[in-house]
């Protein structure tokens, strides 16, 4: 009865949540993909973490480090001795090493005046996770909102109706055509726009764009499918444990369910005779 | 065997103890699951110990590794990333867990008459949990580790005249630092002791006056309204424990993060405040509670830290506000009511401290800091309520049954 009650509490709170709006921050949430490692049977597809790993080493370790991981660690996903020591040759290290980029954070520092961020917790570190990272790497505006973002500046300003189509694009708020623009002589200055991170504007220029490596295995590189793959490789840099638990997870579930019920059964029987 | 039994017993009269304590310990009969959660805390204890006497013996305290040495746990020790994961679920299973222990306590009167002592000490235990749980969070020494550290350390500058020196004094520094972390680890260790020991004289309390039950009248027949405790409760507290663990694991396995703010695998930067500093959930409604005082100027801090504490010691007197002639809500309608308000508030607080404090609701209309203003009144109005409906006799208890 008194359960039936709290239940009957909680959902009547739930109903009056309301919508808040927050003063500060600016962060659009970027939208949910489909992810084959979430969910309790989720397994890291090897083949994705395998061209990830292709993107991380030829494109984001140029900057980006990913400190937990040792290259060699890489061979579970069908990486040869003979391609895991040319990987780690072209960032000055060895296989034993890990997998740090050959830029030092002094010159890092002078070239985007912060120390580019370890990317191995990346998509565990950020509110959104896996869809926060997917989010950035595509977050960048496309050829056809480049091109949008062009017109509007030929004359140096923006009306009313440029700051509406512009809005959703920028996701910046359309009823002060001034923020529009101030944002939009920032990008015209050169300064990197991300519609998903969090103030719009960061240290990152776009890293990737179709084609920008050649994949191994000869899957076509677009922008979705290469973000989608380094993503997932990174999912696996953040949690390499993530299958092994799972794995275990489901067989301690199945033994605690059967023990609990046996329990329940005992408990029934012992108490059929206090009654 | 019984000889030896025998031998020791003329010396230390452990058969006694066990049969007496706990084989043929008489509790009444009448007890409900809400009365499962004592021996889910007790058993949540024993797991937080037992996981971080583990954790303990791979972790550094050292503000310049303690964050790699927490990944090295969670990949490189075997089953390093199950013992993390069980202790930091485990910390907000522990806390659901006393939530409900003492809400139960609220609502069945188990506070009152003989009880005070028992209770006291349980409120010292939660006292002492919260300290333990701030403590541990802040050993990963992420981003929310820092700076939920500074933010709650540096409440101690509230207090009058030696409020600045003590600071420096618990920080080993001038800021939160290496020598915070070393003693916060020193403390995180000993604590969970110390709760032990109060656990011990916790429940020597509790065998002494014995259990409230669900009427909240006294045991009038021992052989007629109690059963031993083996095999009746130890069973049914297995049977809790089962579906516990169930619930436990399914986080610990599959959603090992939900408790955790993102921003804690981001390592410490005390050059880099995050953009919304929140507490662990479980400080949620007291969170909320010091930052609604924020009316007062420059006595703002420091009442705000007089209602946070306050809110945990009214506890303390509870016993004496409440003057019913009867223990138990489910023959009072009225505190009842005031009961369902009281917990209903302090989820509405729990919410409003989730969120940050310059936040509105329904579009602007409605700033978080009015409702958390009123929310807090609300805590404590739960109090003053409970006292004036019972002194003044305006609540009229049902009739109480005869016996369990």
């Amino acid at each position: 009865m008194k359960i039936l009650k709290f239940v009957q509490v909680a959902i009547l709170a739930a109903a009056f949540i309301p919508q808040i709006t927050l003063a500060s921050s600016g962060a659009v949430h970027p939208p949910a993909q489909e992810w084959g490692f979430k969910g309790a049977f989720g397994k890291f597809d090897n083949a994705a973490v395998k061209r990830g790993a292709q993107i991380a080493v030829e494109v984001c370790m140029g900057c980006h480090s990913f400190k937990y991981i040792k290259f060699e660690s890489l061979k579970q996903f069908g990486y040869t001795e003979a391609q895991i020591v040319a990987m780690a040759e072209g960032q000055g290290r060895t296989k034993k090493d890990k997998m740090l980029s050959a830029m030092d954070a002094i010159s890092a520092k002078e070239s985007f005046g912060i120390i580019p961020p370890d990317l191995s917790l990346m998509t565990k570190a950020r509110k959104g996770y896996e869809n926060y990272v997917y989010g950035i790497l595509t977050g960048y505006l496309n050829e056809g909102e480049a091109e949008l973002v062009a017109k509007v500046m030929e004359d140096e300003t923006v009306s009313k109706s440029e700051a509406l189509e512009l809005a959703p694009v920028l996701h910046v708020d359309a009823t002060h055509p001034e923020h529009v623009k101030h944002t939009l002589e920032r990008i015209g200055n050169g300064d990197n726009f991300n519609k998903y991170f969090p103030g719009q504007f960061f240290a990152m220029p776009s890293p990737l764009s179709d084609g920008a490596v050649e994949y191994a295995d000869g899957t076509e590189s677009s922008l979705k499918q290469m973000s989608h793959d380094v993503t997932t490789f990174m999912a696996w840099t953040a949690e390499p444990t993530m299958v092994e638990r799972k794995t275990l997870g489901f067989k301690v579930l199945i033994y605690l369910v059967f023990f609990t019920i046996m329990l329940y059964a005992v408990k029934r029987r012992i108490w059929a005779k206090a009654h | 065997m019984s000889k030896l039994m025998e031998w020791v017993d003329a010396r230390l009269p452990i058969s006694d103890m066990i049969k007496s304590q706990a084989t043929e310990y008489p509790t009444p009969k009448n007890l409900n699951y809400w009365w499962n959660f004592g021996s889910l805390a007790l058993f949540m204890l024993i797991v937080m110990i037992a996981t971080g006497l583990f954790l303990a013996m791979h972790y550094k305290p050292d503000a310049q590794q303690a964050f790699d040495i927490v990944e090295h746990i969670m990949r490189d020790v075997n089953y390093g990333w199950l013992l993390r994961y069980l202790h930091a679920n485990g910390a907000t299973f522990f806390f659901i867990i006393i939530y409900v222990h003492i809400l139960r306590g609220m609502y069945y009167g188990s506070y009152r008459a003989p009880r005070e002592i028992l209770w006291w000490i349980g409120v010292i235990i939660f006292f002492l949990m919260m300290g333990t749980g701030f403590l541990g969070y802040v050993l990963p020494w992420g981003q929310m580790s820092y700076w939920g550290a500074a933010v709650i350390t540096n409440l101690i500058t509230a207090v009058p005249v030696v409020g600045e020196d003590l600071v420096v004094w618990v920080w080993g520094g001038f800021s939160v630092g290496d020598a915070t972390l070393n003693r916060f680890y020193v403390l995180h260790f000993l604590l969970p002791l110390v709760i032990f020991a109060f656990v011990i004289v916790h429940m020597w309390a509790l065998h002494a006056v014995h259990s409230n039950n669900p009427d909240g009248i006294d045991i009038v027949d021992e052989e007629k309204d109690t059963l031993p405790f083996h095999p009746y409760f130890t069973v049914k507290d297995l049977y809790g424990v089962g579906v516990l663990l169930i619930i436990y694991c399914w986080f610990v396995f599959f959603a090992p993060n939900a408790f955790l703010e993102p921003d804690n695998y981001i390592p410490a930067n005390p050059m880099q405040t995050p953009a919304h500093i929140v507490p662990e959930w479980y400080f949620l409604p007291f969170y909320a509670i010091l930052r609604s005082i924020d009316f007062l100027g420059s006595f703002s801090k420091l009442a705000g830290v007089i209602a946070m504490v306050g809110a945990i010691c009214i506890l303390f007197v509870l016993p004496f506000l409440d003057r019913s002639p009867v223990r138990s809500f489910r023959y009072r309608p009225l505190s009842r009511s005031l009961f369902w308000i009281f917990v209903a508030n302090a989820i509405m607080l729990g919410w409003i401290g989730y969120n940050p404090s310059d936040a509105t609701a329904f579009d602007g209309a409605l700033p978080l800091i009015i409702l958390g203003r009123t929310g807090t009144a609300v805590y404590f109005g739960y109090f003053v309520m409970l006292f004036i409906v019972t002194a003044f006799k305006i609540e009229k208890p049902l009739p109480l049954p005869k016996s369990l």
